[in-house]
């Protein structure tokens, strides 16, 4: 194997059982967004337009869908010769076999995928963000500076510091703390759960940490503290772009409808950092003469017979006539009815909406059994993926409607 | 049928003019239906029926053709056993006097080298989604020497009579005539410009003609034949459409504001869609202010005005204000703030600037060449 100067690894594995019934059958980073693309789009997307050509993706939770997904990652560009994409699930070896224990583990678990590319550096990354961000300005910084980790942070507001992994620094970067959800936070830079290692220092460090039994085998929660411990050098680098946690319904929800600001905090038509997504073979889209579309994406393979206002339809989606879609995300291959409402809504891939059936509404009368706040937050209201809802039916707001309402 | 045939398609058709749109691609290039290039119908046809080796001739104008295909692998034949290959044109003869009969010979060395005992034998600009099975079929069961595909015709416009060819078939299915761009119509059974064969009766038959000194595919290699030969013809019962100048052309694509067509021709399951270059085009942004109707509209463009009866390719910007109708606007093109476009084709990267206003007829529509400045 040709030696490689940085290898990334991407931790998939999450379920992210806060987007609730959208995750049910798929990992979080399978997660369709923005109408094209799945949430790990952003993490392959940057490392190829980074110049990173090797690239593990750690999988665990409900990985058949991202495994398809990724294939042989030529979306990416990333079916290569030497390097590209390699899908590494837990596996059983002689001694042993495991899942994966933490985010620190499955790096510890894949020692010997990193070591046939000799790296200098490993770029490790979350495949739960929405970012564009280049890898190789902050490798450059990780080199300048000599560090054995470099963490990207990004200034988050005061108020809202008490929900991430603070890092404090000195007037360098230099981190000289870090505090995981600190309830008085010093300081409001945030880590983005992207992170630089020079190689054989974490190694070291995930080795020691595996034999550690009281340890949660964390990045965040161990291997970083230790090394600060033990006075090595890790430096924050500071990203002042557009970084979207899309953990929950509603972030999720926000993130897209962020896209349709009139000046988005993040460009995706960027013709140079260009976000890559496998593409269904799928023809143009089709509006007819009873459409009305506004303020709206609008991708292949759609028909729209209805009125689509601030919304976002993914790839297949079907619109009836008079179906109205109202600050709404609607993922592939879903079927809106004739006069059917749609309003602050997330329904799921290949759900069917019967006709005249209300989503999301507040009138009286409405199901109630699915209102599921923990999840649908901000009256925002989830059909999970391949439900269909008969003709007539009303949902209410903040509902998660989780299995079908048959006739 | 994977195993046993590969496809030859012509990516030029002498017959065809489409005027400045092949001023400088190939006609297998002409951009239609919003991303696909016309060879991507004929091309998915054979990657879906389980065609796995295609051969392309070419001529000079090979550019954007090589450009689009690459390496095949947008339609899964980017093969190490098969897969696609250009055919050089022999620059020994001039393009426009080459005839079917010699692009088949300048693929003799390919032919050979090729395992498959049978070839389909197509022109690029019918478009249709046939798999070709039944073909293979047709032509098992009768033991034929050549199977030709046509489909059936009303009655045609005199002037349109001399783009046809049509088959005399008798109860059996087999070719007893063929006419070949008539004055008058006898018949209906228009030939789509493909034939299924056995790969060593090609090679025998084109060798035989270009020893005699004949070029023409559908004049001496098949009619010349029809006594000699056992040829049989299978019936297409699906929607086509030759395309083989602007108004066909104009008129395929506003064919697919017609769901019939377009469910037909793109298919509703996921073994017969037509595959094209992917591009990864964002979705298109749709504006406060916009107001589209009966439209196609590929991704990565961003509409503010009106558009109406309108084929819109990837990458189209249309600017607040701007009416476009009845018209056809290829990939990259910008039509700015409150310009008016009627019965047009824009080619790709076509710029017009604010308040202009270009207004073609309904039956002549204007044409804008590449990357024109207006």
């Amino acid at each position: 194997m040709r030696s490689k100067e940085c290898v990334a690894m991407i931790l998939a594995g999450g379920q992210g059982s806060r987007l609730g019934a959208l995750t049910k059958k798929v990992a979080k980073p399978a997660v369709p967004f923005g109408g094209k693309y799945r949430i790990i789009d952003f993490p392959l997307s940057n490392c190829t337009h980074s110049g990173i050509d090797t690239v593990g993706v750690l999988t665990q939770y409900q990985p058949l869908e991202l495994n398809t997904y990724i294939g042989s990652g030529q979306p990416w560009d990333l079916d290569r010769k030497n390097g590209g994409v390699y899908v590494l699930p837990p596996y059983v070896s002689a001694e042993k076999g495991e899942w994966y224990k933490g985010t620190a583990n499955a790096i510890y678990q894949n020692i010997g995928f990193v070591d046939q590319f000799d790296p200098e550096y490993v770029v490790i990354l979350s495949g739960d963000h929405i970012y564009k961000m280049d890898y190789a300005k902050m490798l450059k910084a990780h080199k300048k500076a000599n560090a054995d980790a470099t963490i990207a942070v990004i200034e988050v507001p005061w108020d809202e510091a008490s929900r991430f992994g603070i890092m404090n620094t000195d007037e360098n970067l230099k981190i000289v703390e870090f505090e995981e959800k600190p309830k008085k936070p010093k300081s409001n830079l945030a880590s983005m759960g992207v992170y630089v290692f020079t190689w054989k220092v974490l190694k070291k460090y995930l080795i020691e940490d595996e034999k550690d039994v009281n340890s949660d085998n964390d990045f965040g929660k161990n291997i970083i503290p230790k090394m600060l411990e033990n006075g090595k050098k890790l430096m924050a680098h500071r990203f002042d772009g557009y970084w979207k946690d899309v953990g929950t319904i509603q972030s999720l929800w926000d993130a897209n409808m962020e896209l349709l600001d009139d000046a988005p905090a993040m460009n995706i038509s960027d013709k140079d950092w260009r976000i890559f997504s496998k593409n269904p073979a799928k023809p143009p889209h089709y509006i007819s003469n009873t459409a009305v579309v506004k303020n709206c994406y609008i991708t292949e393979g759609c028909e729209i017979d209805g009125m689509v206002e601030h919304s976002i339809l993914s790839e297949g989606v079907v619109v009836e006539e008079g179906a109205k879609i109202i600050d709404s995300v609607i993922l592939p291959g879903a079927h809106i009815g004739r006069d059917a409402v749609i309003k602050k809504a997330i329904v799921g891939t290949g759900a069917v909406i019967g006709k005249n059936v209300k989503i999301g509404t507040e009138e009286i009368g409405a199901i109630e059994d699915f209102v599921n706040t923990k999840i649908c937050a901000a009256d925002i209201t989830l059909v999970a993926p391949e439900v269909k809802i008969k003709d007539d039916v009303a949902i209410a707001k903040n509902s998660m409607v989780t299995k079908s309402i048959k006739a | 049928m994977h195993n046993s045939t590969l496809g030859l398609i012509f990516s030029e058709n002498p017959e065809a003019n489409l005027g400045d749109l092949t001023n400088l691609r190939a006609l297998a290039a002409v951009p239609v239906g919003g991303r696909y290039r016309i060879i991507d119908f004929i091309l998915s046809n054979m990657v879906n029926t389980g065609i796995a080796n295609v051969g392309i001739t070419t001529t000079s104008k090979m550019q954007s053709l090589t450009d689009h295909l690459g390496t095949g692998k947008d339609w899964d034949l980017a093969r190490k056993q098969n897969g696609l290959f250009i055919l050089p044109h022999n620059e020994a003869y001039d393009s426009n006097k080459q005839y079917g009969v010699d692009y088949i010979y300048n693929a003799f060395s390919y032919l050979r080298r090729s395992r498959q005992d049978y070839v389909l034998v197509s022109d690029c600009n019918t478009i249709c989604n046939l798999t070709y099975e039944d073909v293979e079929k047709l032509h098992m069961e009768k033991d034929a020497d050549i199977t030709m595909v046509y489909t059936k015709v009303g009655q045609i416009e005199d002037r349109r009579l001399k783009r046809h060819i049509f088959l005399d078939v008798d109860k059996d299915g087999r070719v007893t005539d063929m006419e070949l761009y008539p004055t008058v119509q006898k018949l209906n059974n228009s030939y789509m410009h493909m034939f299924y064969i056995k790969k060593s009766l090609l090679l025998e038959l084109v060798g035989d003609c270009i020893a005699h000194g004949k070029h023409k595919l559908n004049a001496d290699l098949l009619m010349s034949n029809i006594d000699k030969l056992k040829i049989y013809a299978y019936e297409f019962e699906g929607y086509s459409k030759t395309i083989d100048n602007i108004k066909t052309y104009f008129g395929f694509n506003l064919d697919l504001l017609k769901k019939e067509v377009r469910d037909e021709l793109f298919g509703t399951k996921d073994d017969d869609r037509i595959y094209t270059k992917v591009k990864d085009m964002v979705p298109t942004k749709y504006g406060k202010n916009s107001c589209v109707t009966n439209s196609i509209i590929a991704d990565g463009c961003v509409i503010e005005g009106q558009v109406k009866n309108c084929i819109i390719f990837r990458g189209v910007k249309i600017g607040e204000g701007a009416v476009v109708e009845n018209s056809i606007i290829m990939q990259n093109s910008q039509i700015m703030e409150n310009c008016l476009v009627e019965n047009a084709i824009f080619d790709k990267e076509v710029i017009l600037r604010e308040g202009k206003k270009l207004v073609g007829q309904e039956t002549y529509p204007v044409i804008i060449g590449k990357r024109v400045v207006v």
